[in-house]
């Protein structure tokens, strides 16, 4: 009677560490796998936007086109659309366009020769912990697209 | 030597073999999760890296020798890393065609020359988990693109 109880207690102490341990894993295999997850989806997301940031018309007429410019580009990396509807939902959970860098880099002219996009300050909240990225992904693309100085957004 | 009855000697045994086997089974789906996920974005990183470095290249050809130095000057300063974005491309090689069938690192005829095609042939991922359960201890996920000197404008 007394070694069946004693049994039973083993029992109880072997669950207990071996679920410890089989949780831990599980955690983490969830926490890194999500992550990637996440980062993957950020790396096709930037690359989508830098490659249509590329091909688009640069128009400067004003400060203000190029900023609709730069918004339009950061609408394209967070909603896989330049101009989203409403109802449209990030291509990753909590993305939002502010968190989009778009960099130009300019000839001496002020005609753009390549273009720069990356995340800044996202957090991916994978339940058991978070994980924050800053300036990566990061793509750059030459720019390829026509300049028009003169035009404006429409 | 032992008191216990043989058929409770062979339960005690049992347990060692079951976690064996779940140890086994668990560094599988951490392996999974964690090495196939690593594979999946070296992939992505260098998909989007050799697609730009193609363009970069292939925006800089004009007909002439020179033409074809700034092109590889262009993949070379192209500012990407792979591995979380951490490591940078090694042994990205460009190459360069009238035809998009003959390539050539460095054309004779550099006047006939449309296309540039980048590979980022070596971007090879150290396999953590899956190597501890029979997997490959590294795997090499290699990248190429083209891109031609007018390409087609799709935005406006």
């Amino acid at each position: 009677m007394k070694r069946r109880r004693f049994a039973r207690g083993h029992a109880m102490l072997e669950l207990a560490l071996s679920a410890g341990v089989m949780v831990t894993c599980l955690a983490g295999t969830f926490q890194f796998g999500y992550t990637f997850y996440v980062y993957n989806q950020l790396v096709t997301a930037v690359g989508n936007g830098a490659r249509y940031a590329a091909q688009r018309s640069y128009r400067a007429a004003t400060e203000r086109d190029i900023e609709l410019g730069n918004q339009a580009i950061r609408n394209m990396v967070v909603y896989g659309d330049a101009q989203p509807t409403a109802e449209l939902a990030p291509v990753t959970a909590g993305l939002k366009p502010e968190r989009v860098e778009v960099r130009w880099i300019l000839n001496d002219d002020g005609k753009p020769s390549a273009v720069n996009v990356t995340v800044r300050g996202y957090t991916v909240d994978a339940v058991f912990r978070s994980f924050t990225f800053d300036s990566r992904p990061m793509v750059e693309f030459p720019y390829v697209g026509r300049y028009a100085p003169g035009e404006s957004e429409r | 030597m032992s008191v216990l009855e043989p058929r409770k000697r062979a339960r005690r045994g049992f347990v060692l073999i079951a976690m064996c086997g779940c140890i086994f089974l668990l560094l599988a789906v951490v392996g999974l999760a964690f090495d196939l996920g690593r594979i999946y974005i070296t992939r992505n990183e260098a998909q989007v890296f050799t697609d730009a470095a193609s363009m970069a290249a292939a925006a800089q050809l004009d007909g002439t020798a020179a033409g074809v130095a700034r092109a590889k000057a262009a993949v070379e300063h192209l500012p990407a890393r792979w591995n979380l974005g951490t490591q940078p491309f090694a042994g990205v090689t460009a190459e360069f065609s009238a035809d998009g069938r003959r390539w050539d690192a460095e054309p004779d005829e550099v006047s006939e020359v449309k296309f540039a095609r980048v590979r980022a042939p070596d971007n090879r991922l150290d396999i953590i988990f899956l190597s501890a359960v029979g997997g490959p201890l590294n795997f090499n996920v290699p990248a190429q693109a083209v891109a031609a000197t007018n390409p087609v404008r799709l935005v406006e």
